[in-house]
């Protein structure tokens, strides 16, 4: 794009010596502009290599002093208890790992299937008049805070499923008290907070299925149902994928909403007493238990150190999940091209 | 591809199909309404001018008394020092890198990696490097001095808690700019160089008015994410419910209040919820549906600006 137009100097040349001094300030700006602008671009960069590198360089200490117990044992919730008294404590992240790849794993289910129906009426089925309000439905429950979704989660699932807990639950699951702000609660709550997210990656990838894939169909006399499934969806998957990693990585930095519906006890999940009492066992996840212990603990060396492991672990994971659906994305539009002959 | 005739099955599923879509765009309607309208049915009761100007009461005793002032105070003044502080570098460098960037150079490509993959990380890992970065003793200016005799700062106060909305909003206000930007159509830029104007004064003078409904919408955009986020303030802002000083209007108190401690909506929201200290549901309900017309009113901004956009092309 820049070699279409003139560049500076250019056009401007040397000022002759009797130039006024508007002139003058005119032909230094056109000079500054371009370093000033680049400064600008490298120090946004600058500050995402520094947090990057900041809290990878803080959870060194966690990582070389207890690397395996950190990540494979399961005692959270005492450590942070004892490390403020303690000399020496042993943190382990297993129950909160748990509670991450549980609720996020659920909260994907839950808004995929509801989300691809979204996106398929968005994108297809809409009558006009339908269309733009519930675009603006969506964008407007993208904008709704997570505290938000909390209280609303807090004061309306939470008891709707205390009364569901099995009533013998007390007697038979011996561990921990099951009660409504639950695993599922947390699956429920976190569903619709990433579901905006995937719906408009959705959305954007059926629109880009070429029109030409869609009138093939219909010509060969396959109804509008068929093309959208058979067609459509296939060739729109890498964008559905790229949607759903996405809104992965939103589900696994989730702390203040599932801090409030998800129990907040650091527990590993367990069917072993049967599988009805499994989605009312309470979680507490990685970013949750930062929220929560953050505020106060920071000043405490050997919880400032956990944390910034937890921090790390949702750091590498977004980061790859990011690049994962980049890559993905820029293949398919590769592809795409391909077929086509034209860019996404 | 292979499709067989239509079997019975087929026929059924023409209309399960469809409507399936149709219910699944409704639940995901009426639980959006849900949401908005409990917000508002609950709070309603709560909301009048003395919850609005008296402010937040976290003694245990009085936790059913107080208003939300300090919170709006709080947000107004978080709101408006983070996109103080993102504006002119967003601005910046979504010019640079929509006009000037050359692609084939590695620092910008790392520019342009380095961005988009900072808009998937959570906000708590921005406030957890928030807190411990602004703890180091060389912030101290930017909030108190923490423990006596400790080569330490407090790391939590206005200036801080801004500074790393700034960092969390920075990626996604330059990229929707970035792309107001790019929109121009590219005869204007022709135009303006045929006309022998450089390209500086092309895009300061052209290409930018061009594209400031965009730019507006980011903008907007910013303001809402930082409206909206609890994780980074509640790590950064301290966790009070009220200001360092009780005189916060008064002009001579602002280094104080913005190296000072305070709330917003999104932390009294969390305070007074049954999961917080507060435990006044009430109180939260008042403050959370404040917090959703603000959400809204920012919204429907951005969409005007956005539709008053697609009217002038």
């Amino acid at each position: 794009m820049s070699s279409e137009y003139v560049q500076a100097g250019g056009s401007v040349t040397a000022p002759p010596p009797s130039i006024d001094l508007t002139r003058r300030v005119r032909h230094a700006s056109e000079h500054l502009a371009q370093p000033l602008l680049w400064a600008c671009a490298v120090f946004s960069g600058a500050v995402v290599g520094v947090v990057i590198a900041y809290v990878f360089w803080y959870a060194l200490p966690i990582f070389s002093r207890q690397a395996l117990p950190f990540i494979a044992t399961g005692d959270w919730d005492t450590a942070i208890d004892m490390a403020w008294t303690e000399p020496d404590v042993i943190f382990g992240a297993l129950p909160l790992i748990a509670g991450t790849t549980l609720t996020t794993l659920g909260a994907l289910l839950v808004s995929v299937v509801l989300g691809l129906g979204c996106a398929i009426f968005l994108a297809e089925l809409a009558p006009d008049g339908l269309r733009r309000p519930l675009e603006a439905v969506i964008q407007l429950l993208a904008g709704i805070p997570s505290v938000v979704f909390g209280l609303v989660g807090l004061s309306v699932v939470v008891p709707l499923l205390s009364g569901l807990v099995p009533k013998d639950a007390y007697d038979v699951v011996t561990d921990i008290p099951l009660e409504g702000d639950s695993l599922l609660a947390g699956i429920i709550v976190l569903s619709f907070m990433i579901l905006p997210f995937f719906v408009t990656v959705a959305v954007d990838s059926l629109r880009a299925v070429p029109r030409s894939y869609v009138d093939g169909g219909l010509a060969l006399g396959i109804d509008r149902w068929r093309t959208i499934t058979r067609i459509q969806l296939p060739a729109a998957a890498p964008g559905l994928l790229a949607g759903a990693v996405l809104a992965i990585a939103r589900a696994i930095g989730e702390a203040i909403a599932l801090s409030m519906v998800a129990g907040s006890i650091a527990f590993v999940p367990s069917a072993k007493w049967g599988l009805q009492y499994f989605p009312f066992m309470p979680v507490r996840t990685m970013a949750s238990a930062i929220v929560e212990t953050g505020g106060e603990g920071m000043s405490i060396p050997l919880i400032h150190d956990a944390l910034f492991g937890l921090a790390a672990m949702l750091l590498l994971a977004s980061l790859v999940l990011s690049l994962a659906a980049r890559m993905i994305v820029s293949w398919w539009g590769r592809r795409l091209a391909l077929d086509t002959g034209r860019s996404l | 591809m292979r499709v067989s005739p239509i079997k019975g099955h087929a026929r059924l599923s023409r209309w399960i199909g469809p409507a399936s879509a149709w219910i699944a765009a409704a639940v995901v309607a009426a639980v959006c309404f849900f949401i908005v309208g409990h917000i508002v049915r609950e709070g309603y009761a709560h909301v009048d001018w003395k919850f609005l100007t008296t402010d937040p009461d976290p003694s245990p005793a009085e936790s059913t008394g107080g208003g939300v002032r300090i919170p709006i105070v709080g947000t107004t003044f978080l709101v408006l020092l983070s996109t103080l502080l993102t504006f002119p570098i967003a601005l910046g460098a979504a010019v640079y890198l929509a006009e000037y960037m050359d692609e084939r150079w590695a620092v910008t490509k790392a520019i342009r990696l380095g961005l988009e993959v900072l808009a998937g990380v959570p906000s708590v890992v921005f406030g957890m490097f928030g807190v411990a970065m602004f703890s180091h003793g060389v912030f101290t200016f930017m909030s108190s001095s923490g423990a006596e005799g400790s080569d330490v700062a407090f790391g939590r106060s206005f200036l801080v808690a801004a500074t790393v909305m700034a960092i969390h909003v920075l990626p996604f206000v330059i990229k929707v700019m970035e792309e107001a930007i790019r929109s121009v159509p590219l005869s204007y830029r022709q135009g303006a160089a045929a006309l022998g104007v450089t390209k500086w004064r092309a895009i300061r003078r052209i290409v930018l008015p061009a594209a400031a409904p965009g730019i507006a919408t980011g903008v907007i955009l910013g303001m809402g994410l930082a409206a909206g986020d609890t994780a980074i303030v509640w790590l950064t802002l301290g966790g009070t419910m009220n200001m360092a000083v009780d005189n916060w209007w008064a002009l001579d108190q602002i280094v104080n209040v913005l190296r000072g401690t305070g709330s917003t909506l999104t932390t009294f929201i969390y305070f007074s919820s049954p999961a917080g200290e507060g435990n006044a549901p009430e109180l939260a309900y008042g403050g959370a549906m404040v917090l959703i017309l603000l959400v809204i009113t920012l919204n429907a901004a951005a969409t005007l600006i956005g539709r008053a956009r697609r009217q002038t092309r």
